[in-house]
């Protein structure tokens, strides 16, 4: 193997072996995938799925992205085999290529530092999100995830407190006089995360088989 | 390649060249300059890895501004330890390579220096645009999109005297090394122009896009710095030991297999992808198992006879320590891509060791051997010129450190999965378990960084001593004492 | 061609490594064959015969399609367990064990179980507000009406899940028939439980 261009020929044709399968492949095959109509059933009203994501729910994905969230969070579901992603409640169902249709950047992350997030717009509320990026052990003692007031403004009240200032206890409320006022970054990314939901199941997953009501079957006692 | 061994063939096993002090002198300025400068980028990755590593700890620390929030750290991280610290040692010790064992000069000294320069700058803007919140949100390609084509068009300016010295070469057959050399050469523009092209200037839709990426980081740390790092093992270990490389035949298939097998996977077992896509990444990543096993059996054999001799020289030290770290980095890559592992260990702190193994205890040991034996030459010192204390103080830092943070890591990994493969454990509760080895890990952490830091200086005092060497061959305007 | 002293072997500017022709060592081939049939099973096995469809853990596109709601029962019960889990999960919780403050259970709760279920129709049409005792314990929130976001079928099919699937409820399915003529009834305004217990159980 003394020639360059031999060299050079067998080297791409084992790039172009590994592009083909990971790049090209794909894109021909889940590359123009469109919205679907969410479950087999509900032919009756059928929903398209997935939906486009509100506006601010578009900039707050800018948030996540400029503050690498992904570097602690994913937002993926495993499947049933693959891990407890179901069991804990992180989703109804595993994630689907249909479920990323419209993000962009997809960060789907590659550590779990701290839980999966795919379906966390299922499991919080506005204010729950805005405590939490504002002080993270104040929802989750012990939590590790840092904080980020730099998302939000202590500012002096003004004539009425804000409608939208946080509710703080004593302990990291501000001083007297003050108020915290999420940023409109704050609003964004909370709006971005209560719109992370995966929702109903498509041709690719089924509902799991629904346990029947049968009345359990007795063991046969002892003839009496 | 026959199945049965044959005896030895008549050639010589060490033949008659002439040294290479006598061959084409290059210019030293651009090995120093790549050497130097990714030398420096390490350096600024293990500080920001270290700040990162500390928030575990202290999770407020720096939490005030959004420059030194994690995600963004982290981020910033990952580009300098790749694109600087990594894809400028490659260049740096590849060319060399090249240059020793074609028995050429480097052609377009000076277009290495500019395009070292341009990459410099790009990475510069690149990481501070990542602290500032512009990174693109891609593992392993964070920085943003104005970066890549000032990167590339570097990477090219520097790729393209590579492969002009390689084709300037004297020496008709080649030799491993440098199949390895040109494999890393070709394979960087290729993944990253693709990369470039299909996340940031034309987005594929939805789930491709981490697809791409996650395809990109295999191929960037398995093949690419996988192959920079594997051509000095090639050359140091025989050359420095006085013995041929066992065989030329397994070299070549190492190689084939590596380029074949090494870019086929990265792609987490449960990712919302196609199961064929997740199964071609399982089957690729196992298949590693066959280059690794190839360079063992090489090296095995190769070195049988002198493992007392691996003591005795720095460079052999650094890069066989350093070929052991790949074959437990690729080893546990293997383990890892297993649905059965990759169910417990999947999106632990699993993944993170293995990189580190990978690229700090492998790629940089490696590279690091290297620059122990190519420096004094570029710089026409003798190689007792390093401080024999601060050599040994960076081995024993680094290797210690990596040993440590790695293995820290492993268990942290795959007991945060065994903990959460149970659901009655909570999330909150298994993340304080993890508390301890990573406290232990950030132990590690910081050796890296010291080792670093004495290679630093013990460079410094090499560059020093040239540059007195340098002035006092020069006649001065002051008459010296004596002179 | 080895010294008896193996640090002399180490040499500093010696001559170029070069390459010696020992062959492939036959368990190296004997394994990368061995390695390549394996991978070949894997891909048979897990590949999903390269169809874009097929997500682990299935294994064929036959087996999506099969385990699929097929018969009208069944698409019935997964249509009223999605509309359960995307809309009254939320505050009657995905188990139906309902929240303090937030929904009643619905997992054993009276008022679902009913015979007849058109009092529990007429909440899920109309919304309930004010008191009211479910399984012992006092509750007073307010539920919003669902007649304007789901038609009868859908109406129907939840509660067939709720009645009959969900937690160990064990009632009859409800027809859309009944559905339909509930929301004929025009019923300004929430539900209380007074008007409840005036409708007939069946």
């Amino acid at each position: 193997m003394n020639s360059g261009p031999l060299l050079f020929l067998g080297l791409f044709v084992t790039m172009a072996c590994s592009w083909l399968s990971f790049v090209l492949g794909p894109q021909l095959q889940i590359g123009h995938l469109t919205q679907t109509n969410t479950v087999v059933v509900g032919e009756a009203s059928p929903q398209t799925y997935p939906l486009a994501q509100p506006g601010a729910a578009r900039q707050g994905a800018e948030v996540y992205r400029a503050n690498g969230c992904a570097a602690c969070h994913t937002e993926m579901v495993r499947p049933l085999e693959l891990g407890s992603d179901l069991h804990r409640g992180w989703g109804a169902r595993r994630s689907l290529a249909e479920d990323y249709l419209f993000d962009q950047p997809v960060m789907l992350g590659a550590q779990r530092i701290g839980p999966d997030l795919s379906n966390y717009g299922r499991r919080t509320d506005l204010i729950g999100v805005l405590l939490r990026l504002y002080d993270p052990p104040l929802i989750t003692p012990g939590s590790i995830m840092p904080s980020y007031r730099y998302l939000f403004d202590t500012r002096k009240i003004q004539q009425f407190p804000s409608r939208d200032a946080l509710v703080l206890p004593s302990e990291i409320a501000p001083a007297a006089g003050y108020e915290v006022v999420p940023r409109p970054q704050a609003l964004a990314l909370a709006a971005y995360l209560l719109s992370l939901r995966q929702e109903g199941y498509l041709f690719e997953a089924p509902p799991p088989p629904l346990q029947t009501n049968a009345a359990p079957v007795r063991a046969k006692t002892a003839a009496k | 390649m026959s199945a049965t061994p044959s005896p030895a063939p008549a050639a010589p096993l060490v033949s008659p060249q002439t040294p290479p002090a006598e061959t084409g002198k290059s210019c030293p300025a651009p090995f120093l300059y790549l050497i130097g400068a990714s030398v420096l980028w390490l350096l600024v990755a293990s500080l920001l890895g270290l700040i990162a590593s500390l928030k575990f700890h202290a999770p407020d620390f720096l939490a005030g501004q959004p420059y030194w929030t994690y995600g963004r750290v982290h981020a910033a991280q990952s580009a300098a330890l790749l694109y600087g610290f990594g894809v400028l040692a490659a260049l740096g010790v590849g060319l060399w390579l090249l240059c020793r064992l074609g028995r050429a000069s480097l052609a377009g000294p000076c277009v290495v220096l500019l395009g070292t320069f341009f990459w410099n700058l790009a990475l510069t803007i690149g990481i501070a645009a990542i602290l500032c919140g512009d990174s693109t949100g891609y593992d392993a390609f964070e920085m943003p999109a104005y970066c890549a084509p000032m990167l590339f068009a570097a990477y090219l300016m520097i790729g393209v005297c590579g492969l002009l010295t390689f084709h300037q070469r004297q020496e008709g057959r080649l030799y491993p090394s440098q199949w390895f050399v040109l494999g890393s050469i070709f394979w960087f523009p290729w993944i990253f122009s693709t990369a470039a092209l299909l996340l940031l200037e034309r987005p594929a839709r939805g789930v491709l896009q981490p697809l791409i990426a996650w395809w990109y980081a295999r191929n960037l740390s398995t093949v690419f710095l996988g192959f920079a790092g594997l051509a000095p093992v090639f050359y140091f270990i025989p050359k420095l030991l006085g013995r041929p490389l066992h065989s030329y035949y397994l070299a070549a298939l190492a190689f084939w297999t590596l380029a074949l097998f090494g870019s086929w996977g990265g792609i987490p077992e449960g990712a919302p992808l196609p199961s064929w896509i997740v199964s071609l990444g399982v089957v690729g990543t196992v298949m590693t198992a066959v280059p690794l096993l190839a360079v063992a059996a090489n090296f095995c054999q190769t070195v049988r006879h002198d493992l007392n001799a691996l003591d005795a020289n720095p460079t052999l030290r650094f890069t066989y320590v350093g070929l052991m770290f790949w074959f437990i980095a690729g080893a546990q890559q293997i383990a890892g891509a297993l649905p059965n592992v990759s169910a417990i260990t999947g999106f632990t702190w699993f993944g993170a060791a293995q990189k580190e193994m990978f690229h700090c205890g492998f790629f940089a040991l490696s590279i690091f051997g290297a620059f122990y034996y190519i420096v004094p030459r570029l710089l026409e010192l003798e190689e007792s010129a390093w401080c024999p204390r601060l050599v040994k103080a960076h081995f024993y830092l680094t290797f210690l450190g990596v040993l440590i943070s790695c293995l820290s890591l492993l268990v942290c990994g795959v007991g945060q999965g065994i903990l959460l493969a149970d659901p009655r454990h909570t999330f909150p509760e298994v993340m304080k378990n993890t508390m301890f080895p990573l406290r232990v890990s950030t132990l590690g952490d910081l050796c890296v960084v010291v080792g670093t830091i004495l290679f630093l200086l013990n460079f410094a005092r090499l560059l020093a001593r040239a540059c007195c060497r340098y002035c006092a061959a020069f006649p001065s305007a002051k008459p010296k004492e004596g002179a | 061609m080895s010294p008896n002293d193996p640090k002399q072997a180490v040499q500093k500017n010696g001559a170029e490594p070069v390459a010696g022709f020992a062959a492939v060592p036959l368990w190296l081939i004997v394994v990368f064959g061995g390695l390549f049939y394996w991978s070949q099973l894997y891909l048979d096995g897990h590949a999903g015969g390269f169809n874009a469809a097929v997500y682990a853990p299935y294994r064929s596109f036959e087996q999506v399609a099969a385990v699929n709601p097929q018969d009208p029962g069944a698409r019935k019960r997964a249509m009223g367990r999605e509309v359960f889990e995307k809309t009254c999960a939320a505050c009657h919780q995905l188990t139906g064990l309902g929240k303090e403050g937030v929904a009643p259970p619905l997992v054993g709760s009276e008022w679902v179980l009913a015979p007849g279920g058109g009092r529990i129709a007429r909440v899920v049409l109309n919304g309930l507000t004010g008191p009211i005792t479910v399984k012992g314990q006092d509750w007073n929130l307010t539920m919003p009406p669902w007649r304007d976001n789901f038609d009868d079928e859908h109406l129907a099919a939840v509660l067939t899940y709720i009645r009959s699937r969900l937690g160990d409820n064990k009632a009859a399915d409800i027809d859309p028939a009944l559905v339909k003529a509930a929301r004929a009834e025009s019923h300004p305004g929430p539900e209380t439980t007074e008007e409840l217990l005036k409708i007939p159980l069946q």
